[in-house]
């Protein structure tokens, strides 16, 4: 559970899920049957994402409509990756998806900090940031691109399982001019949406083990509590820090599960 | 707030709390048993025989269905206020997300 809490506060901090963490974890240190691993990991996204949105969304900083309409790419791309599976190899997959992972934290890194907003006319939206103790209006570049891209990461993600939110973030941010932030939040909200559909389909085929997604789904709403508030105050730049470290030990687990295969 | 922001959080927020104070119910009828966690969940359709008869695994699988349930009101909530809106562009995307993931979890029951 207090795995749970420090999971919450990550996940909900930095818009990503934290699967690929939370199920070797799982499965490794407690014990659980990988897909009760997947699925109390499943359930543990929607936990943080629902709860990380009530503050995200009354602060105005997850903008709807562009999660909406990103969200369509990632569910159909999600949908497709059943189709994908067949023609690559997953231990292939596993390495590229690392090595996306590295070059995406790389790329951040060379930015040095945060997109400057432009007011494109496209998907505006405007938040307060308190850490720089204005409001920040911004609009959205390259939407196509990033629909394009947002098919590619559903599939991938779809397919592996992991790997929403760290693909989410970076293509808001980098390719579509959203503030880091405002792409924190809204990716927080799309990986919940992603998340509940995996759920239904895993409490249908009875996966769903009370044992673990009990405790997990309690000690995530506690840490989800946190992680937004911390993600709100805190400058976009350390964000930015801790986000790169995140996608590193994200590549670094990809790699080590694709070897143990 | 948007009217929009203020219907998510809203039906997050109840969403949250039906889903904790089951579960919270799931666990405390579950210590005055003196029974463990239980270790499945109580199909749909057993559910509310479950409930009646004070089961504990009966609470804490509703608690887990209210919760995986509310990104899906949450995405119906927000197709609602796109309605009333007239935004015929999000109705149109908000609706197809939503019918995407009841798709996909149909044809995942498969």
């Amino acid at each position: 559970m207090a795995v749970a809490v420090v999971a919450g506060v990550f996940g909900s901090m930095l818009g990503v899920g934290g699967g690929i963490v939370m199920v070797p974890m799982l499965s490794l240190a407690f014990g659980a049957p990988i897909k009760v691993a997947i699925a109390t990991s499943i359930v543990c996204v929607i936990a943080t994402s629902s709860m990380a949105q009530t503050t995200f969304a009354s602060r105005g900083m997850t903008n709807m409509r562009l999660g909406m309409l990103l969200e369509v790419a990632t569910c159909v791309g999600a949908v497709a990756g059943g189709v994908t599976a067949v023609l690559i190899d997953g231990r292939v997959l596993q390495f590229c998806f690392a090595a996306v992972l590295v070059y995406v934290a790389w790329q951040m890194n060379r930015r040095g900090g945060d997109v400057a907003p432009v007011r494109t006319g496209a998907l505006e939206a405007c938040y307060y940031d308190p850490a720089v103790g204005h409001d920040v209006e911004y609009g959205v570049r390259r939407t196509r691109l990033g629909f394009v891209l947002s098919l590619g990461a559903g599939n991938v993600s779809g397919l592996l399982g992991v790997g929403g939110g760290a693909f989410k973030v970076p293509i808001m941010n980098l390719l579509m001019g959203v503030p880091f932030k405002a792409a924190i939040a809204t990716s927080n909200l799309m990986i919940g949406i992603t998340a509940a559909t995996g759920a239904a389909i895993f409490y249908g085929r009875g996966y769903m083990d009370p044992h673990y997604a009990v405790p997990a789904a309690l000690g995530i709403l506690v840490g989800a509590r946190l992680g937004p508030h911390l993600a709100v105050r805190l400058s976009a730049r350390v964000l930015g820090i801790i986000f790169q470290v995140v996608l590193l030990v994200f590549a670094a687990m990809m790699v080590v599960t694709g070897l143990g295969q | 707030m948007d009217p929009i922001e203020r219907t998510v959080r809203w039906i997050l927020l109840c969403g949250i709390a039906v889903s904790v104070a089951l579960m919270a119910a799931g666990l405390v009828l579950g210590v005055a048993r003196g029974a463990a966690l239980p270790r499945g969940v109580v199909p749909l359709a057993e559910i509310p025989r479950g409930l009646a008869a004070l089961r504990p695994a009966a609470y804490l699988s509703l608690g887990l269905i209210v919760l995986i349930g509310t990104p899906f009101v949450r995405v119906a909530g927000s197709l609602v206020v796109f309605v009333r809106a007239r935004d015929r562009r999000y109705v149109l995307v908000t609706a197809s997300v939503l019918l995407v993931m009841c798709v996909s979890v149909l044809l995942g029951r498969a």
